[in-house]
């Protein structure tokens, strides 16, 4: 190894010298970057994104390959920063919930949801029984498709193009019933702090229970393609293996971290909206590798499936939101004939709803693990700080971990396992 | 409590990749039978199985009195609360003291369509619409004043109005 080089700086002035070079003015003496890097041992640094189809979205890799075999990988990320949590501090705690829709962009009625509870634990509001099963509706839905999307494009990355169209093909059907609802298909804002955006409209559950009955049988389908077939099996078992021990150090959640045998799940280990009197396993995996986060996703949609027939039939008649007019804002009819409802109304739209001096931290299961929001309120109608804890952040902070040793191939799959969003990650 | 997990099972037994490709192209094809998902857009809007919702949160319309005025009260609850803050509003009040706006106007490329003006409007004058392509040529346009805003004219949102009870 050299030492650290010194180099000699000097400047390119306009002005020629007697023979036409430029006349260079030494400006000092600097120390190089240290040792010159080794390269006799021909690794190679190779980038990776951040425009990647395989990086499912504007995550940069920088991988180090020693021929195939990668030596290290440094995820790179902040590509998509787009500032929510300083942007949430200048808005109403209902303002907020258009921005939750864009962090996890995969599940945004689950992320909705979790935002309003946790404004609710801070005001200390108890939501009415109809609304907690929308919710749990909404959560649900929002892990079928965020599982779906995962499944699509992790075959696209191993190979198999056509479980990516029935998957999205689904996926559809899924986004229909969200504009049906809420009348959009991704910007959803379904939730309000103490209820819900609106009422499902007419022929809504009807169509729901169409869609519970039709999808196991797609995913029958894509199960008959890709859980016994060969290429399947050959590319993903034995890859990206984490040890239970290991995947709770990392703080791993979600399908990540039961793939891996740990029987954590937030629906029922601190139940949120009724999920402890809800029938539902929770699938756990015993290699920890990729193959097996493969079947407890694909276990984790039929058991959706059976948590929204359940939500279904226990649907209550009711009050869908608080009756509380500081809180939540009273129907338009009554805003625009009754003086009272009409004060509430203004006073709530300029004023905000203010929650009480506290901090408080609420966590739900979303598709991609423990999604959790915590504010920090000074007694105002906004909060003083808020932030999301996204859990394809943590669940990327694994990926160097998992990929070394492995084939460049092989992180493929492996970063495709993960299941991250960049929305929620770089926020 | 104890929670109930289910142990996912591996496959004891794998197929080679022919035979699993051959069998995926079997239901590849019988898949072609099957009834189309997809839609022929722009010739076809919409299909037996889908059209836009009745509550989509599209371009903004405001509705007008029989006069063919703005309904607009100028009360600014819509620029207070746009999380997006992409509505202009300057009142004015006319010598009978009716406050009304002088400038109204929408940055549609601000906009996040969420809706809120419309749930917060006690006039029911400014709307969502059931209405999405609304491509330009150049950027001012998509900045929509007062009077584009009253000669839209397809039908608005159903969320938040009185006709749909469900949905207020």
């Amino acid at each position: 190894m050299a030492d650290k080089r010194t180099v000699a700086l000097d400047l390119a002035t306009p002005g020629m010298d007697a023979e036409g070079r430029p006349i260079r003015v030494p400006i000092g003496v600097a120390e190089g970057p240290g040792p010159e890097p080794d390269f006799s041992s021909e690794r190679l640094l190779l980038n990776v994104g951040p425009q990647h189809p395989a990086t499912h979205g504007v995550l940069r890799l920088v991988v180090e390959l020693d021929g195939e075999v990668v030596t290290r990988v440094v995820p790179h990320i902040g590509y998509l920063h787009s500032g929510f949590e300083k942007l949430g501090e200048y808005r109403h705690y209902n303002q907020i919930i258009p921005l939750t829709d864009r962090t996890d962009y995969l599940a945004p009625m689950a992320n909705n949801v979790a935002l309003a509870m946790a404004a609710e634990q801070l005001m200390g509001i108890e939501v009415t029984e109809r609304c907690q099963v929308l919710r749990v509706i909404a959560c649900e839905l929002s892990r079928i498709i965020s599982h779906l999307v995962w499944l699509g494009t992790t075959a696209v990355d191993i190979g198999a193009f056509t479980p990516f169209l029935w998957t999205f093909q689904e996926r559809e059907k899924v986004y229909d019933l969200q504009e049906a609802w809420t009348g959009a298909r991704l910007t959803t804002s379904v939730a309000r702090v103490g209820g819900m955006m609106a009422d499902l409209p007419d022929g809504f559950e009807p169509k729901l229970r169409e869609f519970c009955q039709a999808f196991p049988g797609v995913l029958d389908e894509v199960d008959r393609l890709l859980t016994r077939n060969g290429i399947w099996i050959a590319r993903l078992q034995g890859i990206g293996i984490m040890t239970g021990e290991e995947a709770i150090n990392y703080g791993l959640s979600g399908p990540m971290l039961r793939a891996s045998g740990v029987p954590y799940d937030v629906r029922k280990d601190r139940p949120y909206l009724d999920y402890e009197t809800y029938d539902f396993e929770v699938p756990i995996g015993e290699h920890g590798d990729v193959y097996d986060r493969y079947l407890v996703r694909m276990e984790e949609m039929r058991q959706s499936v059976r948590i929204l027939e359940q939500a279904l039939d226990r649907l209550p008649d009711g009050a869908l939101n608080v009756d509380d007019p500081r809180v939540i804002l009273p129907p338009k009819s009554t805003a625009m004939s009754d003086m009272e409802a009409m004060i509430f109304h203004f006073k709530q739209v300029m004023e905000g709803v203010p929650a009480p001096v506290g901090e408080v931290y609420t966590a739900i299961e979303n598709g991609k693990g423990e999604l959790g929001y915590y504010f920090v309120s000074d007694g105002t109608a906004k909060p003083v700080r808020w932030r999301i804890r996204p859990p394809s952040f943590l669940n990327i902070a694994a990926l160097p971990k998992m990929a070394e040793g492995h084939l460049f191939a092989d992180l493929i799959a492996i970063n495709a396992s993960v299941d991250i969003v960049m929305g929620e990650i770089d926020r | 409590m104890a929670i109930r997990v289910v142990v996912v099972k591996r496959p004891e037994r794998e197929i080679s990749y022919l035979r699993a490709a051959l069998k995926g192209m079997a239901m590849t094809f019988r898949h072609l039978l099957q009834k189309k998902f997809t839609m022929q857009y722009p010739e076809q809007r919409s299909t037996d199985d889908w059209s836009l919702s009745p509550r989509w949160r599209g371009t903004h319309r405001m509705l007008t009195d029989e006069q063919g005025r703005a309904k607009c009260v100028a009360c600014g609850l819509c620029p207070q609360i746009c999380p997006a803050n992409c509505i202009k509003l300057v009142p004015g009040e006319d010598e009978v003291g009716h406050r009304y706006p002088l400038i109204y106007e929408i940055d549609e490329f601000r906009c996040v369509f969420c809706g809120y003006c419309q749930e917060v409007c006690p006039e029911e004058a400014i709307h969502v619409g059931v209405h999405y392509e609304n491509a330009e040529y150049e950027r001012e346009r998509f900045v929509y004043d007062l009077e584009r805003l009253c000669a839209q004219t397809h039908p608005v949102s159903t969320l938040w109005d009185p006709s749909d009870p469900k949905g207020e």
